[in-house]
């Protein structure tokens, strides 16, 4: 597997304010990597970076490339999606699509026209007159005819009922992953993407939290009901969040010994965004 | 060379008003010469020129003033789109969409800027060139046949275009410092674009007047916006009535050799390509 992002010692301040403080982490080919945090937590500050949109200090490279320098050269194999206001209302579908392929040396139209053809969207409408769904089909439409390498996408189903969002994942999963593609995303619906992702990373206060495969999430954590006359005893595992429930509370874990656990409650692996607010709450609640 | 052709196509795709403007004019024009009324200079060739002249000089002054027409507009356009290009799609948000594509700020700042000294000054030209046709042909109809001869004439057709082939190049020159100064406030300012293409410099000129006591940086502003292009590039120095009444080829009136070894065209296109570096690196720095 290569390294298709790498970031050492990542920083960006906005005056006195630390956006990003200091951030370590790689991105290889093939995962989902999702960058979860709550607002403010330097998530966009991340992938601006990483897009080269914007300055920073620090080693990043992206494809091989230095994003302040070559984001031109990074975005012939990256498709970049902020949430879907960003498309510029006056273009026409049809502008879009010889748009794109004139200025990407891989695009396949005929991929873009026939996924457009499965949509309601017709090639001269503008996209001022398309809906925030069709805008994001529209979007995804140019992007899985680049063959994008990486996919950036910035809380792209922001706005979108719950259809759209379904159908958004869908495509994203049916239509463009395998595994020579790679997808950095954010999002705020965590449980949504949570059985897509392959890692996840969280985010805050500028620092990473978090960085995790998902598969190494059922080893590595632990959460258990616990009935009040078993507290003290499972308080004593040294629990890192505590969560209250109807009659018991659930106690999370972080490498545990589950000979020990067992004893105490019933135990499961917590759910991404279950882990999510454990490990954003701070210690015992 | 390819993206800069889809950029450039972008632009007129973005900016319909870059032909509906003069096209609109254009119009306004045309009913004019059919509906108003044949008087004056059109017909009697102006009253200073003498009598020999006037059928000829009649034909140059109604080419001349359809032409004028689009000249004045096109810096007030072309301004106004300068002052946009690199602001819109700040505003919007779009800019995310065209930086995700594989364009270079550089690329994006000069394709605009040659569509403002080059692309929207063609199109007025041929936009004028038509309209021109069209006037000529109804005034022609509708004066007989003494005009007729006077407008109908290739030498005076080939002069005209001269000029604006002459006026287009010696314009981009001239005028490129303020085009750069216009896109370097357009990648900058947060709003406001036109307070801020103004204030910086009237601060500066008040700050001359008031601490330094001069008026050199004054003079050089104004020369450069409004007073020093004609001069630049013509040899008779300026003066609108000797040039539309005088009977001799337009050609003659033309300076290039005295433009292009002018110091001041050249030292403007130093300031202006130093504010161009200034708005590509500004282009690359800001996205809201």
């Amino acid at each position: 597997m290569t390294v298709l992002i790498e970031a050492q010692g990542l920083t960006k301040q906005f005056g006195s304010h630390v956006a990003l403080d200091h951030i370590n982490f790689s991105v290889e080919t093939g995962r989902i990597v999702g960058l979860i945090g709550p607002n403010g937590a330097g998530k966009t500050s991340a992938m601006r970076a990483i897009l080269g949109l914007s300055s920073y200090t620090g080693h990043l490279r992206v494809l091989d490339q230095n994003p302040r320098r070559d984001r031109a050269k990074i975005m012939r194999d990256t498709c970049f999606m902020a949430d879907v206001d960003v498309l510029p209302s006056w273009l026409r579908v049809d502008q879009a699509i010889d748009f794109y392929a004139g200025v990407h040396s891989g695009f396949r139209r005929d991929r873009a026209q026939a996924f457009l053809a499965k949509s309601q969207i017709s090639t001269t409408q503008r996209v001022r007159e398309l809906s925030k769904g069709m805008k994001t089909q529209l979007h995804l439409a140019l992007t899985m005819a680049i063959d994008a390498k990486l996919l950036v996408l910035d809380e792209p189903t922001l706005g979108l009922d719950l259809l759209a969002r379904r159908s958004f994942y869908d495509a994203l999963v049916n239509d463009y992953m395998d595994e020579t593609r790679t997808i950095l995303l954010t999002t705020h619906q965590v449980e949504e993407v949570d059985n897509l992702l392959t890692d996840v990373m969280f985010i805050a206060k500028g620092k990473i939290v978090l960085n995790v495969p998902l598969e190494e999430l059922a080893t590595r954590f632990v959460a258990v009901s616990v009935t009040p006359d078993a507290l003290e005893a499972a308080r004593a595992e040294r629990p890192f969040y505590e969560q209250r429930a109807i009659g018991k509370r659930i106690l999370y874990f972080e490498q545990p010994d589950l000979s020990k656990l067992t004893l105490l409650g019933e135990f499961h692996t917590p759910s991404v965004s279950d882990l999510f607010v454990a490990k954003l709450s701070g210690t015992t609640a | 060379m390819k993206n800069y052709q889809w950029l450039i196509r972008r632009e007129i795709w973005e900016n319909k008003a870059i032909w509906i403007i003069p096209a609109a004019l254009a119009v306004l024009l045309v009913l004019t010469s059919l509906f108003g009324t044949l008087t004056g200079d059109i017909l009697l060739g102006g009253s200073s020129a003498s009598p020999g002249n006037t059928l000829t000089l009649s034909g140059k002054i109604l080419l001349l003033s359809v032409s004028s027409v689009f000249v004045i507009l096109l810096p007030i356009y072309s301004s106004w789109y300068l002052l946009d290009s690199l602001y819109a799609d700040r505003k919007d948000r779009s800019v995310l969409f065209w930086k995700s594509l594989p364009i270079t700020d550089t690329e994006v700042v000069l394709s605009k800027l040659l569509t403002a000294l080059i692309i929207i000054p063609f199109v007025y030209w041929v936009i004028a060139n038509l309209t021109a046709l069209l006037v000529a042909f109804i005034v022609a109809v509708r004066a007989g046949a003494a005009i007729s001869g006077a407008v109908w004439r290739l030498d005076l057709w080939l002069q005209i275009e001269t000029l604006w082939i002459y006026l287009i190049i010696t314009a981009a020159i001239w005028y490129l410092p303020v085009a750069a100064w216009l896109m370097l406030v357009s990648a900058w300012a947060k709003r406001a674009v036109l307070l801020w293409t103004v204030l910086p410099l009237m601060a500066a000129l008040l700050v001359e007047r008031w601490f330094l006591g001069g008026q050199i940086f004054a003079q050089l502003v104004l020369n450069r916006i409004f007073t020093g292009f004609l001069p630049a590039i013509l040899a008779s120095r300026g003066d609108s009535d000797t040039f539309v009444n005088n009977p001799a080829p337009i050609w003659s009136m033309l300076d290039p050799r005295g433009f292009v070894s002018s110091y001041s065209a050249w030292v403007g296109v130093l300031v202006g390509v130093a504010l161009l570096y200034g708005a590509i690196q500004m282009r690359s720095r800001r996205i809201e």
